[in-house]
């Protein structure tokens, strides 16, 4: 085990039940990477068919990849798998979370955490290099996550990073989040922890990740390559937003915001964001000024600087200066990115006004969300909130004295303060009104919100699997759509938006999507797209295949893969293969692209298998991968025809078509969309097949 | 008042770097005041955040209100000196400091770091003048390397005692606990090279001079 190198090549497994605390081999799981592949295999492997998310015997991974902690840029992710509390089935999902906590179990030693059964008494998991102990947790249940945090540098040093639930995940909410670092959360799995009584895990590590013997050198080269000819800004946008003399292109849709007189306003002195040309590795992380972006123009003077995760030079994390937030009770500091940010705008039904007091709610709820470890399940917290609240359901369901105590005059008023209500009430469990946060599928179950929540469009809803719609039919049509079914919570895949949104002219996204994918059909003019074909097939399942490859390696899924650049002298053409360069420096097993995207597609297919386990079935096409109603209506133009201008709208049999498509690129049954024996024995998961076999859940 | 700070750090430099030159032995950090910075072309206000080192090569500046917390430098340095990635011993300290600045204090959610105002503090080795480091290493290990400008370990000397991490008023040099030797900048300038918002910078003496000309001082 000593020459590996990239994996730290050792894994803890922590049983909560019984107190056992053990090492185990990672090379085992090499075929899949890391991370997510190593949830997957885990989960698949060892949790029954039938366990429900909070059951004792389920179990979570932690686990992250060879790419991070050492140094690979963008690759400061933590990668979490378990059953899912949100879906109908408790389906395995993963949860992701930026900040420095995986990069710090690397250099504590450790490639991966798997936690077994659960504790009687709240305790926390305390990892200082090789040194591992469950420890009583009881004087931190009933904390937020930041004073969770706070308690525990107190123990372990100011140095370590701290990740923890808080009272919503204790609690058991479903939509509740594990956080570390202050606002990096990872949504979904909060309550496992909490079903566990696993507080939080503290980890500090002083040891080093290792690359490939005598190599460092080859990497810092392709690492300024990176710097200086591939990587763009937030979303691999590639063109800055406003005209600059440097640049050919410019996109205002493009989240590379960096311009001259742009500033983070709130620095002491203010820096100029200004042209941060391709060719310059030094001003990369001015590139992005995601403030703005988020939150209008009013942001800027807001702006202390742009934070993010371990290892990026892309900064997409606010940083914020509100000293409004004083008034709650809160220190004047906020910050957040996205969708973060979002969601209690839409609670509080503000959102895209660019007001000083839409970014003083986004502050505040962001803020409260974390800190009580919230998960907005891709901002459908919010809907689902505006949707029971419009429909007058509230008045039905809630008791008459649980109804009259919430101050709903403030939400009436826009007044900030209501999130405190909304948000302590969901986290502490109190009265009926917590169930908002259960997810669609359970909320529906509870509340019966009837037919037009689930087909109406805007409410966002994908199917019954009953999770929000992530970059569908609006973004590549077909390919969006079939990016959408795969899961079994949002699509947290942005390969094909990313390329979308890059900011470069449609005639050279077609042409290197022809390059990339086989034609230039595979990539359809926006808000104007063509039948399905077999390249918008091939486009789709690279979309996946590279999603659970950084999920498992574990990369930033927001920032790669490098489909395109900033590069003139590219003609704007990324490097696909860079996730293989890095892995072969890493690891110092020489990797082609080809061989990687292989193991990203083992990966793919052992989630459909742990998916069809524990679905029971392998009828994937009628009970999973549901297209909803909404997407086959245009609200704006009842009239609209699918495969005509200025429409989304999905044609039903081109979109079965398009299922059959992609399900034969992966070697699936099209009748089911299940995996085959052969594709399974394929791609080396002979026991997956047999097991699958057993379960009588192999298509004939 | 803006005169007499751009003079005084004139003075400064001249004296430093010909103290440098002359007597081949190293140099304090200077620090820099904003009226400086400003006329530099490093910013553009009247409040101060940065620090500067003077090295043979430049002026060596980090700049609290740049630095994002990416911990790249940390990962670059010992890329670049170690062949691995090892944030504990990288010459460039800034993860230790992500969380709460450089002290965890009651009053933490309105000090430094992360968990307060999200302020960074990047800590880079000040070349001492008369460095504590080489001071009190048993073995005189530390030495002033001429032609680098900058203290350095010996390490077919160094015995791994830690003595320079505790005499070191900031802990800057680290033993690297795989080797046991004293890791400790060497002005390479891979931190500064690679730094995503120029935070970290090396600024060559001819920019400086160039700067200072244009605004109507002499310095050569």
């Amino acid at each position: 085990m000593s020459n590996v190198t990239g994996w730290t090549g050792k894994m803890l497994r922590v049983n909560l039940t019984t107190g056992n605390i053990t090492t185990e081999d990672t090379m085992k799981y090499k075929e899949f990477i890391g991370g997510a592949g190593i949830g997957y295999k885990v989960i698949f492997d060892e949790v029954a068919q039938g366990t429900k998310a909070f059951d004792e015997e389920n179990k979570i991974v932690i686990a992250v990849g060879p790419f991070t902690g050492a140094g690979v840029p963008c690759s400061g992710r933590t990668n979490i798998t378990s059953l899912a509390p949100t879906n109908p089935y408790n389906a395995v999902t993963d949860s992701h979370m930026g900040g420095n906590f995986g990069p710090f179990l690397k250099f504590a030693g450790w490639d991966a955490i798997i936690l077994e059964g659960a504790s009687k008494t709240p305790v926390w998991l305390k990892i200082e290099d090789d040194k591992v102990s469950l420890e009583d947790a009881s004087h931190l249940w009933g904390k937020g996550t930041v004073d969770t945090s706070n308690e525990l540098n107190k123990v372990m040093g100011k140095e370590a990073c701290i990740a923890s639930i808080g009272q919503a995940g204790e609690n058991l909410i479903h939509l509740s989040s594990i956080v570390n670092s202050v606002n990096h959360s990872a949504g979904g799995h909060g309550g496992v922890f909490g079903s566990k009584k696993l507080k939080a895990i503290g980890v500090r590590g002083t040891g080093a990740v290792k690359i490939a013997e005598g190599k460092a050198q080859e990497w810092l080269k392709l690492n300024r390559y990176m710097m200086t000819d591939i990587i763009g800004a937030n979303n691999q946008h590639v063109v800055p937003s406003t005209p600059q003399p440097w640049a050919e292109y410019h996109n205002k849709g493009s989240r590379w915001t960096g311009q001259p007189a742009l500033f983070w306003g709130a620095a002491e002195p203010p820096v100029e964001t200004g042209e941060c040309p391709q060719g310059n590795p030094n001003k990369v992380g001015l590139r992005t000024q995601k403030a703005i972006f988020d939150l209008g123009d009013v942001a800027e003077d807001r702006t202390i600087k742009m934070g993010g995760c371990h290892s990026c030079p892309i900064r997409c994390q606010s940083n914020l200066k509100v000293p409004e937030l004083e008034k709650y009770g809160l220190t004047p500091y906020a910050a957040s990115t996205c969708i973060g940010f979002i969601n209690p705008g839409t609670v509080m039904n503000v959102n895209w006004r660019g007001t000083e007091e839409e970014l003083v709610i986004k502050s505040l709820g962001s803020r409260l969300a974390d800190d009580y470890g919230i998960w907005s399940n891709y901002g459908q917290l919010g809907r689902d909130f505006r949707y029971v609240l419009n429909s007058g359901k509230f008045k039905k369901v809630l008791s008459e004295e649980e109804y009259n105590s919430i101050p709903w005059d403030l939400a009436e008023s826009e007044d900030p303060a209501f999130l405190l209500e909304f948000y302590r009430r969901i986290a502490l469990k109190e009265g009926e009104f917590w169930k908002i946060a259960q997810g669609p599928y359970w909320l529906d179950q509870e509340w019966n919100l009837g037919d037009e929540y689930w087909t109406g469009y805007g409410n966002n809803v994908w199917s019954k699997m009953a999770f929000p719609k992530h970059h569908s039919n609006e973004a590549g049509a077909q390919v969006g759509v079939l990016v959408n079914i795969m899961f079994n919570r949002d699509a947290n895949s942005h390969t094909h938006m990313n390329m979308i949104g890059a900011g470069l002219p449609l005639e050279l996204l077609k042409e290197i999507a022809g390059e990339v994918w086989g034609s230039p059909d595979a990539f359809d003019e926006p808000q104007n797209y063509t039948p399905m074909n077999k390249y918008k097939a091939k486009f789709a399942k690279w979309s996946l295949d590279r999603n659970f490859l950084h999920d498992s390696i574990t990369l930033c899924n927001w920032v790669w893969p490098m489909t395109v650049s900033p590069s003139k002298d590219r003609n704007y053409r990324g490097d696909t293969a860079l996730e293989a360069k890095f892995f072969s420096l890493a690891t110092g097993i020489e990797t082609s692209e080809e061989e990687l995207d292989l193991a990203a597609e083992r990966i793919a297919t052992l989630h459909r298998a742990a998916t069809i386990k524990e679905m029971a079935t392998i009828d994937m096409r009628n009970e999973h991968d549901i297209i909803p109603e909404w997407a086959f209506t245009d609200a704006k133009n009842p009239d609209a025809k699918p495969f005509t201008p200025g429409t989304v709208i999905m044609d039903r049999e081109d979109m079965q078509l398009a299922l059959t498509m992609l399900y034969k690129e992966y070697g699936w049954d099209e009748k089911t969309g299940a995996p085959t024996r052969a594709t399974l024995e394929r791609l080396n998961m002979k026991d997956v097949a047999d097991e699958l076999e057993k379960l009588n859940l192999l298509p004939s | 008042m803006f005169e007499r700070e751009v003079e005084d750090f004139l003075e400064k430099l001249r004296t430093r770097r010909e103290f440098l030159k002359v007597s081949g032995k190293g140099v304090a950090g200077i620090t820099v005041t904003a009226s400086v910075l400003n006329l530099l072309g490093c910013s553009n206000s009247d409040v101060g955040s940065a620090t500067a080192v003077v090295t043979p090569k430049g002026i060596l500046i980090s700049d609290q209100s740049r630095c994002v917390g990416c911990q790249r430098c940390e990962m670059v340095c010992t890329l670049t000196n170690d062949g691995k990635v090892h944030p504990l011993i990288s010459r460039v300290k800034v993860s230790r400091n992500f969380n709460y600045g450089t002290e965890l204090t009651s009053d933490y959610r309105n000090k430094d770091g992360y968990f307060g105002n999200f302020l960074m503090t990047p800590e880079t080795c000040q070349q001492c003048e008369e460095p504590k480091c080489a001071e009190v290493c048993p073995k005189e290990a530390i030495t002033l390397d001429e032609k680098l400008g900058a203290w350095t370990v010996d390490e077919s000397a160094c015995i791994g005692c830690g003595a320079c991490t505790e005499a070191c008023p900031w802990n800057m040099p680290t033993i690297d606990p795989e080797d046991k030797k004293s890791t400790k900048c060497i002005l390479c300038g891979a931190c500064a090279d690679n730094c995503i918002t120029g935070a970290l910078k090396i600024m060559p003496w001819e920019e400086v001079a160039a700067a200072f000309k244009r605004k109507g001082y002499r310095f050569s």
